[in-house]
């Protein structure tokens, strides 16, 4: 009965082939063929999943007389449910938003193969059909993209990322190619087993080969998951239809996280290869939120959140926390969707209302609305601060004793503090009579997310990787030298501290910037709205680069 | 014969650089679909017929010619608006990749297999090329625009033909590159990634010329579209390319 899972993948392509075939003669009925060929597709993972966890064992299952193979396993039966149930809605959500639109028959011909591709990805037992079906998501995603072949800036933007995607091909088929070289087998499982055997037995260039197998996979999935330097594309690729878009950020974005724990048995064997991915997702999580604060377009703004939250789950990744980064791909997804799909609406609501902002004595005068309570800085700084890492120790106390003999784990707790702490802070600065029943509301909220995320993201440990020993594994494999990473836990938690207590401090007592620091900070907002310049450097490369070919060119004389 | 005289010779025919110019410079006056067509099915079998035939030994040298070739026509694709001459420059970048199987030994039917899965689209390209020029007087890029809405069918046939001739999964172009990369990363890493390089170059080309024909607004002249028997036999032919690449796939990798 596993073998359901090749019928999940191959329903979508199927659809896609009749979608193709009869296009002509049912018209746009082609939507509802769609949608159901999903809708069965998605029942059938949801039966496998629950086989999955019923404790079914994985298994590799050979497609037919072919090299080919699929895998039946925890990851590949949670993350096909995921890609089905995002595309479901996406399909029932484009039936009518693009009806409208020219090319419908061709819309749903790319979505179906695109879910084709996405599910082949993930269920992937050799490295050639995983390779195919990653190459393709690039490929079917560019057309996607490009839905409105009229418009030039979609395809602009479209074609950055096929190229980004095309680039992060490379590494992906360098490690393919290196596996099967040193182990003469194409198969994912074969590979693993004898790695976990013995991972010393393959070197490349001196180096051992799950180093470099790791740091090769770690590039596809920065490329995939929009990692600094390699981003540009996922911000900018909003011309496409709203559904495409939808669809990229709940789900094709996230194919970074499922790579890295695809390959979890090398990453166990390239610790410092985690450290390299971890700063990776740090600097991403970063600059993908620094500059989301700086839009003013919804659907960029939502694209660097996108950026940033990618950046946290390549950091889980980093820190060991793999299943985490699924847990986190799939909350990700579903909350990044629902926002994508409701954008419309928004952009649609906000035509109605000038938008004007209002100051405190139209509020005060015409809305009657109270004025802000301010509290003692000091006390609110404090609970700001203290609330959030209580509620996180006392939760992760209740799952596991022994939770903070693990780095990994501080280092979760130290971003889920940041991110509470924050919470807290935007709260204190809304505007309301009782500030203290506001604060009692978001600790309440702040406790029931936090230990929802603690109960799930255990749950998801123990599901996709049930083996306790090879979960210790993953984080020890991530750990650094404790003295190291002491220090760098405190200048961090005293530089966030520091620049919270500033902040309370200069609300409360309204300062004023000086003008020397007013420049300073106006600089700074440039070089952000200017994206770092990263674009410009990009284009002037590529212009430079085809100013070259074409006066090649002419030197040759175009022959 | 000489060797040198030899590998010359096979160099103009997998073409190596600067004797492919005497390919180009042929192809530029050749514009009658059927004779290019011709041209590129039988250019390389030549080429290879005469390495295999002579079973002359191949210096080290040429493998970096003809990985040079290859990178530098695929890199001068990109400023090309011309889809013929973007055609015959993208057969003398796959066709130079041809030295470097025949220097590991293939077996010559793979390697007539090879010349015939990198051919197939270049020939169906000519084709499409030459049904443009009929409908719009030429077909340059950036000039006849807007293809997707004017004529649909035609550019879609389009589109998938320039999908197949750059290496895309599943045409039989795709599991050739990946044979070769496989093939030469554990003794010459250096080639492997040039050989990505060059493959990364064909997708920005492929990429340039098909936002150059098919993005736009639609034409105000009504132009006919391809009829249904035309586009019935270019799918037959795409889906054996199709087939083809994956039982290729199969017996290579």
């Amino acid at each position: 009965m596993e073998q359901l899972i090749i019928v999940v993948a191959a329903l979508p392509l199927i659809s896609a082939l009749l979608i193709q075939l009869f296009a002509g003669r049912i018209g746009r009925s082609i939507a509802r063929l769609s949608v159901a060929a999903t809708t069965l597709s998605f029942f059938i993972s949801l039966l496998l999943l629950w086989w999955a966890l019923t404790g079914h064992e994985p298994q590799a299952l050979p497609v037919g007389n072919t090299s080919a193979i699929m895998l039946f396993d925890p990851l590949s039966t949670l993350l096909a449910m995921i890609i089905l149930g995002i595309s479901l809605i996406v399909h029932i959500y484009s039936v009518r938003y693009m009806a409208e639109e020219a090319g419908y028959g061709r819309f749903f011909v790319l979505l179906d193969l695109m879910t084709a591709a996405l599910l082949f990805m993930v269920i992937a037992g050799d490295l050639i059909t995983l390779v195919i079906a990653w190459y393709l998501v690039g490929v079917l995603l560019y057309f996607l993209l490009g839905q409105d072949t009229r418009s030039q800036t979609a395809y602009r933007f479209a074609f950055w990322t096929l190229i980004t995607y095309r680039i992060g091909d490379i590494p992906l088929i360098l490690a393919a190619a290196l596996l099967y070289n040193a182990y003469d087998t194409w198969s994912l499982t074969s590979i693993f087993n004898e790695i976990m055997a013995n991972p010393g037995a393959h070197q490349v260039l001196g180096l051992p080969l799950p180093e470099v197998v790791a740091a090769l996979i770690g590039l596809a999935a920065f490329a995939r998951s929009a990692q600094f330097l390699l981003h540009n594309w996922l911000p900018y690729t909003m011309d496409g239809p709203t559904p495409v878009s939808a669809l990229m950020h709940a789900g094709i974005v996230n194919a970074g996280g499922f790579l890295i724990n695809r390959f979890a048995p090398v990453f166990v064997h390239s610790g410092d290869v985690l450290h390299i991915i971890f700063f990776v997702g740090l600097i991403t999580a970063i600059f993908g939120s620094l500059l989301m604060l700086t839009q003013n377009d919804i659907k960029k703004a939502l694209g660097y959140s996108t950026m940033g939250q990618m950046g946290f789950m390549i950091m889980e990744c980093g820190i060991g926390a793999f299943s985490l980064a699924i847990y986190h791909m799939f909350a990700h997804g579903v909350f990044k969707g629902t926002l994508f799909l409701s954008a419309g609406g928004v952009i649609h609501h906000s035509r109605k209302d000038d938008g004007i902002p209002k100051d405190e004595l139209y509020t005060f005068a015409v809305e009657k609305a109270p004025n802000k309570v301010h509290q003692p800085w000091l006390l609110m700084a404090a609970i700001t601060l203290a609330v959030p890492l209580i509620i996180l120790v006392l939760a992760h106390l209740l799952i596991a004793q022994d939770y903070f003999q693990k780095q990994g784990a501080i280092v979760l707790l130290f971003f889920g503090w940041v991110t509470g702490a924050q919470l807290i802070f935007a709260t204190y600065r809304m505007r309301t009579q009782n500030i203290w029943r506001l604060v009692g509301l978001s600790v309440l909220s702040l406790v029931i997310v936090v230990l929802g995320y603690v109960v799930i993201s255990h749950a998801f440990d123990l599901f996709l990787y049930p083996d306790p020993a090879f979960r210790v594994q993953l984080y020890s494999a991530a750990t650094i030298d404790l003295l190291r990473f002491d220090v760098l836990v405190g200048v961090i938690t005293l530089v966030v501290v520091s620049g919270w207590v500033l902040t309370y401090y200069a609300e409360q007592k309204g300062l004023r910037r000086r003008q020397q620091t007013k420049r300073l900070w106006l600089n700074f907002y440039a070089l952000i709205s200017r994206e770092f310049y990263i674009i410009d450097i990009y284009t002037r490369l590529t212009r430079t680069l085809l100013g070259f070919s074409g006066r090649l060119n002419v030197w040759l004389r175009w022959l | 014969m000489p060797d040198l005289l030899i590998i010359l010779l096979a160099g103009l025919f997998l073409p190596l650089f600067p004797l492919s110019m005497v390919f180009n410079a042929l192809l530029d006056r050749i514009q009658h679909p059927w004779l290019r067509s011709v041209l590129f099915i039988a250019w390389p079998f030549n080429g290879l017929f005469i390495l295999l035939y002579s079973q002359v030994n191949l210096p080290d040298w040429l493998l970096a010619l003809a990985l040079s070739t290859s990178a530098l026509y695929a890199f001068r694709m990109l400023s090309l608006r011309e889809v013929n001459q973007w055609n015959q420059f993208l057969a003398t970048s796959l066709w130079s990749l041809l030295w470097l199987p025949v220097m590991q030994d293939t077996p010559p039917a793979l390697l007539y297999g090879y010349a015939i899965g990198m051919s197939v689209p270049l020939v169906l390209l000519a084709f499409l090329s030459a049904g443009l020029v009929r409908r719009f007087g030429a077909a340059y890029t950036g000039l006849t625009t807007g293809l997707a809405r004017t004529i649909p069918r035609y550019s879609g046939l389009l589109v998938t033909v320039v999908v197949a001739a750059i290496a895309t999964p599943l045409f039989p172009s795709f599991f050739i590159m990946l044979h070769l990369v496989v093939d030469s990363l554990s003794v010459m890493p250096l080639v492997a990634m040039a050989l990505l390089l060059i493959w990364l170059l064909w997708s920005w080309a492929g990429a340039q010329l098909i936002q150059g024909l098919i993005v736009g607004r639609a034409s105000d002249i009504k132009i006919a579209d391809m009829g249904n028997t035309t586009i019935t036999l270019y799918s037959m032919v795409l889906i054996a390319l199709v087939v083809g690449g994956i039982i290729l796939g199969g017996v290579i990798l």
